[in-house]
């Protein structure tokens, strides 16, 4: 049997060449395996390889999308795959977009089984379940040890042409594809049981989970700003110097409340970063470049705004949980509510 | 266990040998300790790093552990480790720290 060809994608990380710091490199590719397709390798014993792999920065890949992408494909075409695997990214989120981009452009232009791996709330999931595979994984490389297997055993389905039952059990997450088949029961007995099980406080599964839609409708537009109290909130991890609340790097449990009366400026010496998901260099000698106190004391002083409102409010968001967000994010609105601020300048990293 | 680290740990086994290094880990949590004790006994179970697919087979003990805490002055100890003692979940780092040892440590 012919082997198959696997070329893998991977970041800066777990292709050796460095953390953050190696984040804007470009598209590199290697023969062979790198990283973790060495156990990618293993997996496939004698049914296949990895031929190559594709390194690419997650910053590259998210800053260039799109010369990225053809980049990236060029350098997968020479290599003539069967299948294309991606990460597992787990719940970082640039390269969990960088694998479901990768992914999505290659099955359309090669027409080939793409798999990824990634944590359910990782923003590549909700990017990208349509267009390729997505393996259930932990939400750290914790998990690779379960998610490499799983992966390999999705491709060779895919290449195989097995047919694929419900994602579940299948180990994917949902890509929201729907197919006919023969149930034991009619389903107006089964909507029946589901309600008797609703009302008895049971437990039951839906046959069909309601998409949930996280719009936000904008508020009333601000008519006169020169009277209008602006607060800053950020998920860039701005602290005063030496993080005294300590805010975790990454998966942060807890938001900061900072007062800044009478702070013009964010200095070196006053404020830093307590962020671990970005280079905090530029972030550690201006604070202001993620929290724009500066500029805002200056439209304050011009009279553009009211005034800057009296405290700041911060927290990390790498890696930090949806729902940890949500959380932080309800605390931090209602005192925002009850202080009369009437807009809010929200800043990322 | 980030990927100096592991390319240090790797030069001392071939400097030293294997044999002749006992890596004692700080980690805070259980499942990190035990990620970075599999890391220099079994190889890196992320495969990102210089020990991926190296199996060292290194001894390695949490600092936590009774058979490093045994080794030290009981007043160094105290004063240096006493208080995490008490913060850190022992149990648990123990259990899954000495759980790799016993599976992959050669030495």
């Amino acid at each position: 049997m012919k082997k198959i060809r696997v070329v893998h994608y991977i970041n800066q990380f777990y292709g050796q060449i460095g953390g953050e710091d190696k984040a804007d490199i470009a598209p590199i590719l290697k023969e062979g395996f790198v990283g973790p397709g060495m156990q990618i390798n293993n997996l496939l014993q004698e049914r296949g390889e990895i031929v190559a792999t594709v390194i690419c920065g997650d910053n590259y890949f998210n800053e260039n999308l799109d010369e990225a992408t053809e980049t990236i494909l060029e350098m997968i075409g020479q290599f003539n795959p069967d299948v294309v695997i991606a990460g597992p990214s787990f719940n970082a989120g640039r390269y969990g977009m960088a694998c479901g981009a990768v992914c999505k452009a290659v099955s359309e232009k090669f027409n080939i089984p793409t798999v990824t791996g990634m944590y359910i709330e990782s923003p590549g999931v909700d990017g990208y379940r349509k267009y390729t595979y997505i393996v259930d994984t932990a939400n750290s490389a914790v998990g690779m040890r379960t998610a490499l297997p799983a992966m390999v055993k999705l491709s060779l389905k895919l290449i195989d042409g097995v047919e694929l039952g419900d994602p579940k059990e299948e180990g994917y997450i949902a890509r929201g594809v729907r197919r006919n088949y023969f149930h034991a029961e009619r389903g107006s007995k089964r909507a029946v049981d589901m309600l008797i099980a609703k009302m008895n406080n049971q437990p039951y599964v839906t046959e069909y989970p309601m998409p949930t839609f996280d719009r936000v409708a904008p508020n009333a537009q601000i008519l006169d700003m020169s009277k209008a109290t602006i607060a800053l909130v950020t998920s860039g991890g701005i602290v005063p110097k030496g993080n005294p609340d300590h805010i975790e790097s990454s998966s942060a449990s807890k938001f900061g409340k900072y007062d800044i009366e009478g702070v013009t400026d964010l200095t070196d010496k006053t404020y830093e970063t307590a962020h671990g998901g970005y280079d905090p260099i530029y972030a550690n000698i201006d604070a202001d470049r993620v929290l724009p106190v500066d500029v805002l004391r200056e439209l304050e002083a011009e009279g553009v705004i009211g005034k800057l409102h009296r405290y700041f409010y911060t927290t990390v968001g790498n890696g930090t949980s949806v729902a940890n967000a949500k959380k932080f994010a309800a605390a931090i609105g209602k005192e925002l509510v009850e202080a009369k601020v009437d807009a809010v300048i929200l800043t990322s990293t | 266990m980030d990927l100096e680290n592991q390319a240090r740990i790797k030069k001392f086994a071939e400097e030293f040998g294997a044999e002749n290094l006992i890596v004692i880990l700080g980690g805070a949590e259980a499942e990190a300790a035990g990620l970075a004790a599999e890391t220099v006994s079994a190889g890196d179970p992320t495969y990102a790093g210089p020990l991926a697919g190296v199996s060292l087979g290194l001894a390695v003990y949490h600092v936590v552990e009774d058979e490093i805490k045994s080794e030290c002055d009981a007043a160094v100890y105290e004063e240096q480790i006493g208080m995490m003692e008490m913060v850190l979940d022992v149990d648990a780092i123990k259990a899954e720290v000495s759980s790799i040892r016993k599976q992959y440590s050669k030495f």
